[in-house]
């Protein structure tokens, strides 16, 4: 690559989430303790570390015990302790509470943060451990050596227009050769995608598959929550079968909520609309009521691979290892990620000293990852429940009733029915038997800006901007498909699961129809580039620094 | 010596987060700073320079608290070699004259400036988002008596000197410039890079010198509130008149068109305009000492600023407030202008006829063009004759850099940009004393969110006030008035740089002031060049409606629309019956520019883009399929409500 400015780092991490600063904290700590000086360096897309994070998040505090000193420990800006914990049915206009917790959904002793807020943290330990965090800079390519093993990564070209014709501002992306990279990009990570295909390492996997979860944050007034109540809803709006999900509200700190719907991208309906869901989820009685007098302060978006252990792909090469939320890690029924990737991180860390230590960071090497994941909690937790996403696509009673089997046999259950890509999932507008979602919420469609939100109101309040002066980060593969099948068979599904109306259906006088992109308003959720029917789009990293500007996300 | 090239660099809250408060308006604590837009081109355009010098050294300068160091990083990280920062509690409350001295001392102190034979050229933003002054490279360059030229998009180093294009009203000029000499830069030139890892990395290991005023001997006299002869006095909320917008509904841009006609129709949404208490009229506080600080300084100076041939505009209105003010002060207070140029002494009677007293008339052959150096020489040799008490320029983009320029000549304050002038008082608690009469100057900022007034304690008291703002005066051919001649001597200095060519479009496009209709149009019409803009502009015109088109900021920068079309802070300010905004976003600076229309349509796909929260009318859709609905309508006799005449 001539051109491109070249540095050089011992091991590279590609992300500032809790897998990535985990990953870097524990090498940082190792090296020290060994004595043996390496430089970590650690890229982060967002303007700041913090920015680009969103969880909901109740976090199991047990692992960071594990990664921190207990001074550091003790100064990780938790919100709140969690002190009620309640699971409800909705129904259409009543509620039923659960006396019991389903399995694996009980948070004692757990905490309820901003996992921005919490990263934020944890960077500043890893810097004055003397990790290189550089925030604003995308990734966008993987580096082969020779040997076609990975050697690197390579930032982002900017200054580079629509068209992709160099500007006068043109900056060639920097080439950063490492003897270690470390994917911890989160979820769908976009070099993962690439090094997952180049090296095969899904084969025999089941698809990875998602959910999105939709969020807002509000300020509300005295009284109308307490700060560490958790209360996790299921049933209304989704429907039971076809829609797997459930919503979360969290009370924070100074009269705050965190609040949010998570559904699976499993479902069929191709005018299924997780943002317009979790607005109507909103006006159920049950959970309005938290809201009244309040104002919105924050609004975002992510998926999470929900998959579980069967869907996880090898999860090193030469060079290479991935963590977190890229590579899977996520229990699944108990929606939690964060402790996991911190595991992952920690493992992947003491593996790269080892690594060190060997004089090789071939795979012979790193396969130890394998082995430290299997031996820790990551395999604890993960295993027994492998199949529980996909029982429970056959519903919330009946796969609750296999998944109690499942914990019972250790995770064996005899009637798993195979998993799809979430894409293929989509149902043709024509295939589609059931009520279209327009339809089953028809009258409740209409937002009033107080309580409900239209995407492009919630979108303000996700702080997303990206400079125009640059190629339109979200690709479409084949544009002539994408006409006649997503856009003329599934009246572009991609406007309805986009969370942040990038994706606008324009049909003229004459009826033609054609797709409009805003890419300005992305919050970098990744659905797209899950759920576009034919894999019709790929997402790809806009300049550095772009996207949303979450705070308390 | 080989080249430098010093960027003076702000850091400025971010201005989409000026509005973000909870009122509405800028919460300064929360924003969060970048650096400032303007200073973001002038940095690139030191990188570009470097780009042909590759010798070339780069330093960044900046003066503020230490949260500052963060932008100063930045601009390490884009390519810069050395970053500065002047930074004491003691700055704090410096006005424009006091950083433009405070910067160039630091400046001198790093060993530029001080006469001698150097090769530098300063790079600094054209203005500040939470200032808007555009005063400090002028008054860096007169106090470091180096020629300077300000509004530049471009300017390259050919041969050991610049070659500028400078924006100037209804077009621009190319200029040449010696070394050493001072540069701002609009924000329309080349776009500031991002930075590069490698960069960054760079910029980790870099130390930034930071300084106190002991460190450049500055002494606190010259700086922070004692060192600054403008105050800001009081600031005021400005409330938004406008009621919500009436939105079109429709399927289609046929239905959206229709909905919008009946809108029309039907009127604008109003609000209810809430009784305004009656001010209570302050008490003028009893023992205290009146003092008249203008130690015998009479009478207000204007500048008749000349335009091919002509005097422009904004220089006619200019004797609105002056003769205004000049009424409010003393019996017999004078409004002396002063025009310059070549063969110009036929105009002065017309000043005469809109108000003016007296006009001096300098005339040579040398200054056919306006040029600042010279210009500023005159003001000063003319203010120390005449000894006014007020100065007023118009905020052309010569007027902007002239005032400051002549204030740190005659060591007084300028204020920018006012759209009100009035004759007040200020009283002073502390040391029991009121000072009066003395000109209240006041100014929007905070991106138009205030009202701020300024006070000058130094005569003249200098304001620059924004075009458009103020009627031109009724002219009555038969007032009378006193024509001087005054041949000043200007030594050679005064011409060192070169005027090589002057572009301006037809007129300056004076019609923009007087169409009935102005279709505007913003970033989303270049894709056919606008020519729908101007198709409907020119429908309206076949109906018989005065109707100009126009264009925002991006527009003119992509190269589509002349800038003698551009509307908003930094064009033109115009007043139709109807603004017709298709495809702007809305920014505050194209917001100033037109606010003030009678009946504002706006037409945008991105139903959150804020021009919608500042018109009366809007449809949301595409400008390709919207825009020929209008064009058929407007065929069919639509005229937006607008009698035929
Ligand atoms: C709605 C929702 C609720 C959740 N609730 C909980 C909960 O209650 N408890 C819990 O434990 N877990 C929860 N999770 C899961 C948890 O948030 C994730 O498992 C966890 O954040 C994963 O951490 P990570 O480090 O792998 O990735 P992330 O936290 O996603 O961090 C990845 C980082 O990498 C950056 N990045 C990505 N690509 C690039 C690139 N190419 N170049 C540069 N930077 C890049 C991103 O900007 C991001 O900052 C929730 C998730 C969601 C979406
Ligand atoms: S464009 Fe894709 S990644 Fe961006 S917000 Fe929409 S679905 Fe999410």
């Amino acid at each position: 690559m001539n051109n491109h400015d070249v540095i050089s780092t011992d091991v590279l991490i590609v992300g500032g989430g809790p897998s990535g600063l985990a990953t870097a904290i524990e090498l940082a700590n190792k090296l020290e303790q060994k004595g043996v000086k390496k430089r970590i360096m650690l890229l982060e897309k967002g303007a700041s570390i913090g920015s680009h994070i969103l969880s909901g998040a109740v976090i199991r505090p047990k692992v960071f015990k594990d990664l921190l000193t207990t001074k550091e420990y003790d100064g990780i800006p938790f919100d709140s302790k969690v002190t009620t914990d309640v699971t409800v049915k909705l129904n259409d206009h009543s509620q039923m509470e659960l006396p019991f917790h389903p399995p694996y959904m009980s948070n004692d002793g757990n905490y309820i943060a901003s996992l921005a807020q919490v990263c934020k943290y944890l960077a500043g330990i890893a810097e004055s451990k003397g990790v290189e965090i550089y925030t604003g800079f995308a990734v966008d390519d993987m580096l082969y050596n020779e040997e076609g093993k990975v050697a690197g990564v390579k930032t982002k070209d900017t200054g580079v227009d629509h068209h992709g014709e160099k500007q006068k501002n043109y900056q060639a992306g920097t080439v950063v050769e490492a003897d270690i990279t470390v994917l911890a990009e989160g979820t769908r990570g976009s070099l993962a995608k690439k090094v997952i295909e180049r090296f095969n390492l899904d084969s025999g996997k089941n698809p990875q598959i998602y959910s999105l979860g939709v969020k807002e944050i509000w300020s509300v007034p005295e009284g109308n929550i307490e700060a560490g109540a958790v209360y996790h809803t299921f049933g209304y709006p989704l429907k039971d079968k076809s829609e797997f999900g459930g919503g979360f509200i969290y009370g924070l700190s100074d009269n705050r909520v965190a609040l949010g719907l998570v559904v699976g991208l499993d479902y069929a309906d191709p005018r299924f609309d997780t943002h317009a869901a979790m607005q109507i989820w909103k006006t159920h009685p049950y959970v309005s009521k938290f809201l009244e007098g309040g104002n919105i302060i924050e609004f975002g978006a992510k998926t999470l691979p929900e998959g579980g252990w069967n869907s996880i792909p090898k999860y090193y090469e030469d060079n290479l290892m991935i963590v977190g939320d890229s590579a899977g890690f996520l229990t699944t029924a108990r929606l939690k990620g964060v402790h996991l990737a911190v595991r992952s991180g920690i493992c992947a860390a003491r593996t790269a000293m080892s690594a060190f230590e060997k004089g090789d960071t071939g795979k012979k090497t790193l396969a130890e990852y394998e082995e430290r994941v299997n031996k820790s909690f990551i395999h604890k937790e993960m295993y027994p429940i492998r199949n529980m996403r996909a029982v429970m696509q056959d519903g919330m009673l009946l796969g609750g009733l296999k998944m109690g089997v499942q914990l019972v046999t250790g995770g064996t259950c005899l009637f798993v029915p195979k998993v799809h890509a979430d894409a293929d999932e989509t149902q043709k507008l024509s295939e589609y038997q059931g009520v279209p979602f327009k339809e089953r919420f028809s009258g409740k469609l209409e937002f009033d800006k107080k309580l409900t939100f239209d995407k492009v109101t919630d979108v303000f309040y996700s702080k997303a901007m990206h400079d125009e002066h640059q190629p339109v980060h979200l690709v479409v593969n084949h544009p002539d498909e994408f006409q006649l099948s997503n856009i003329e068979k599934y009246g572009l599904s991609e406007e309805a699961f986009c969370p942040a109306e990038v994706y606008e259906l324009h049909i003229d006088k004459e009826g033609h129809k054609s797709l409009r992109l805003h890419a300005e308003n992305c919050v970098h959720c990744k659905t797209c580039d899950i759920k576009s029917p034919n894999g019709g789009i790929t997402w790809t990293t806009p300049y550095g620094g772009d996207g949303p500007e979450y705070n308390y996300m | 010596m080989a080249l430098t090239i010093i960027s003076l660099m702000k850091q400025v809250p971010l201005p989409s987060e000026m509005r973000m408060g909870d009122d509405g308006l800028m919460d300064r604590t929360k924003a969060k700073s970048i650096i400032n837009v303007d200073c973001g081109y002038a940095l690139e355009a030191g990188l570009q320079m470097k780009n042909d010098n590759p010798d070339a050294k780069l330093i960044v300068c900046s003066m503020g608290p230490p949260s500052f160091e963060e932008s100063l990083k930045k601009a390490l990280s884009l390519g810069y070699d050395e970053a500065y920062l002047l930074s004491d509690r003691r700055l704090g409350g410096s006005d424009t004259y006091a950083t433009g001295l405070a910067i160039s001392t630091m400046l001198k102190h790093l060993g530029y400036g001080k006469g001698l034979n150097e090769d530098f050229i300063i790079v600094a933003g054209r203005q500040t988002s939470d200032g808007d002054t555009a005063h400090v490279p002028s008054q860096v360059a007169e106090n470091m008596h180096i020629p300077q030229a300000t509004f530049i998009e471009v300017a390259n180093l050919v041969d050991g000197k610049i070659e500028a294009k400078r924006i100037i009203e209804g077009g621009y000029q190319m200029m040449k410039l010696p070394l050493p000499c001072a540069l701002s830069f609009t924000p329309t030139g080349i776009s500031p890079r991002r930075a590069t890892l490698s960069g960054a990395v760079k910029a980790r290991n870099t130390e930034i010198t930071v300084f106190n005023i002991d460190d450049v001997n500055l002494s606190d006299e010259n700086i922070g509130l004692s060192g600054s002869p403008t105050i800001v006095a009081k600031v005021a909320n400005i409330k938004s008149e406008r009621a919500p917008i009436k939105m079109s509904e429709g399927h289609n841009e046929s239905e959206l068109v229709s909905s919008l006609i009946k809108n029309l129709k039907s009127g604008k949404n109003t609000i209810e305009v809430k009784e305004k208490k009656e001010k209570k009229e302050k008490k003028r506080p009893e023992g205290y000492e009146e003092v008249d600080f203008r130690n015998g300084a009479s009478g207000i100076l204007t500048w008749a600023e000349v335009v091919k041939g002509q005097i422009s505009r904004p220089s006619l209105e200019l004797l609105t407030p002056a003769r205004e003010l000049a009424n409010q002060l003393e019996e017999g207070t004078k409004v002396v202008t002063l025009l310059i140029g070549k063969d110009i002494g036929h105009l002065a009677q017309e000043l005469i006829a809109h108000g003016a007293d007296e006009v001096v008339v300098v005339d040579d052959e040398r200054l056919e063009e306006y040029r600042i150096l010279p210009f500023a020489s005159i003001f000063e040799l003319v203010i120390n004759d005449k000894n006014p008490e007020i100065a007023l320029f118009a905020a052309t983009t010569a007027g902007r850099e002239l005032a400051p320029r002549i204030g740190v000549k005659v060591d007084g304050g300028v204020t920018a940009d006012c759209t009100a002038l009035e004759i007040g008082e200020h009283i002073d608690r502390k040391n029991k004393k009121i000072f009066a009469p003395i000109l209240e100057s006041r100014r929007p900022t905070y991106g138009e969110s205030k009202l701020a007034t300024i006070l000058g304690f130094v005569c003249p008291q200098i304001s620059t006030a924004r075009a458009g703002t103020f009627e031109v005066p009724t002219p009555d051919a038969n007032r009378e008035g006193i024509i001087t001649h005054f041949k000043p001597e200007l030594s050679e200095e005064n011409f060192v740089s070169e005027i090589i060519e002057t572009v301006i479009g037809e007129g300056g496009l004076q019609n923009l002031f007087e169409a009935d209709v102005i279709v505007s149009g913003g970033r989303g019409t270049v894709s056919d060049d606008m020519q729908l803009v101007k198709e409907l502009a020119t429908a309206l015109n076949e109906q018989g409606i005065n109707a100009e088109w126009a264009s925002s900021r991006p527009v003119v920068d992509e190269g589509v629309a002349e800038y003698a079309r551009q509307i908003g802070q930094t064009g033109k300010t115009v007043r139709p019956k109807v603004y017709v905004a298709i495809g702007i976003s809305g920014a505050v600076q194209h917001i100033a520019g037109m606010k003030e229309a009678e009946t504002i349509v706006a037409i945008n796909s991105n139903a959150k883009e804020s021009i919608f929260a500042n018109a009366d009318f809007g449809i949301v859709g595409e400008y390709q399929d919207v825009v020929p609905e209008l064009i058929e309508k407007v065929k069919g006799g639509f005229t937006f409500g607008l009698e035929v005449k």
